[in-house]
């Protein structure tokens, strides 16, 4: 087994410490990654299925995800945090989904997206009575309305505000947008949401 | 998509915090999100059903392919023998045509060695009828022919025509020697 001195940390001091090995580098950035992978994946793909309200679909760009992130995490300087690294690559695939099958209309292109009904329905097992539930549902039914009359741009910054709860800076660095650029499509989409739910009643 | 185009677009006008009602709504999608992706991420998989059915619906992809595939070469197979069957028909006819007019040509021939050795005296008169009978027969099978056949059939007249024409001093001669 090949084995070289990668790197030879050196303290404050000036005394060297134990040098690392290629092998030794490779397995800690592997267990970091797959660290990453662990506490990150669910976040990546509730954002994919709001998005695109397919479940089979977001398992696959959620993968698909990783995946570019893995070959190219050599590259990540840690410049932002690894979500948001991780959220711009997802925002970027489903993007790249949403244009691939604009492109190619004349391909297979069933999908197995939930109908907003069908998408209301989830709601958590809370001690709340039949009539609280019924008003969460509807409640619920009215935002994904809402939602689904939102341009691309605007549903994102939305999900990744109210469903990821992501700050403005890193909803910004994520999707490459200005912070200013980001508040105003989050006005106008929780504007969009008001009006539903207003005029629903 | 180019995401850059709406920074010049900032809106001075942000409402970002939402109301009770609002907020409240939110927290419902929220909570509406976590259990649908948490119920999602737990669920059976069913990738061998799925690989399944994919490789069914290719299967089926395939076999209309080939169907269609052995269809157009059985279909362009048999234009081919249609044309050949119809040109050597075309060359069987034309061969039986040749014949009809060669039998046709060769009956007032084969007249005259008979008129010559055993009838010396046979008139012109004789000759001439035999060749107008053959002139009839030879009308008769090329009328029912197409315009090829007619074309024949009028060489084939024009031929016979002459043939008294070229008899007559033969046969004036044979008169002639037989009187003298």
């Amino acid at each position: 087994m090949r084995r070289r001195e990668a790197s030879t940390k050196v303290m404050a001091a000036g005394t060297a410490v134990e040098p690392m090995t290629v092998e030794t580098a490779e397995e800690i950035a592997a267990q970091e990654f797959a660290r990453i992978v662990e506490s990150h994946r669910p976040q990546i793909f509730r954002f994919l299925l709001s998005s695109l309200r397919d479940v089979d679909l977001a398992e696959t760009l959620t993968q698909e995800c990783f995946l570019k992130a893995h070959r190219n995490w050599k590259h990540f300087r840690g410049d932002s945090s690894a979500m948001t690294w991780l959220m711009r690559i997802a925002i970027n695939l489903q993007k790249d989904y949403w244009r691939n099958r604009r492109i190619q209309f004349w391909r297979q292109t069933r999908t197995n997206a939930v109908d907003l009904d069908e998408a209301s329905e989830w709601l958590p097992n809370g001690e709340r009575n039949a009539e609280q539930q019924m008003l969460a549902r509807e409640q619920v039914a009215q935002v994904w309305q809402a939602v689904k009359g939102l341009s691309e741009r605007q549903r994102t910054v939305f999900l990744l505000r109210y469903v990821e709860e992501r700050e403005l800076s890193e909803i910004a660095a994520a999707t490459g947008l200005s912070e200013g650029t980001v508040k105003a499509h989050l006005s106008r989409a929780l504007g969009r949401v008001r009006t539903e739910l207003r005029g629903r009643q | 998509m180019n995401w850059q185009q709406d920074r010049s677009g900032e809106s001075p006008r942000m409402e970002l915090e939402p109301d009770s009602e609002l907020a409240q709504a939110l927290r419902h999608f929220k909570a509406s999100m976590d259990a649908w992706s948490n119920a999602a991420s737990s669920r059976p998989r069913t990738a061998a059903k799925l690989a399944v059915r994919h490789s069914w619906r290719i299967a089926a992809v395939w076999a209309l392919g080939c169907l269609l595939a052995a269809g157009s070469l059985a279909g362009a197979g048999y234009g081919i023998y249609h044309r050949q069957e119809l040109a050597r028909i075309a060359a069987q006819k034309a061969a039986e045509q040749r014949a009809a007019a060669g039998r046709a040509i060769a009956q007032p021939a084969s007249v005259q060695p008979i008129s010559a050795q055993s009838d010396k005296k046979a008139p012109a008169a004789t000759v001439r009828k035999v060749s107008v009978g053959a002139q009839d027969n030879a009308r008769s099978q090329d009328s029912a022919r197409g315009q090829d056949d007619d074309l024949l059939a009028t060489v084939d007249r024009d031929v016979s025509r002459e043939v008294p024409a070229a008899m007559e001093p033969l046969a004036q001669l044979m008169d002639d020697n037989g009187t003298q």
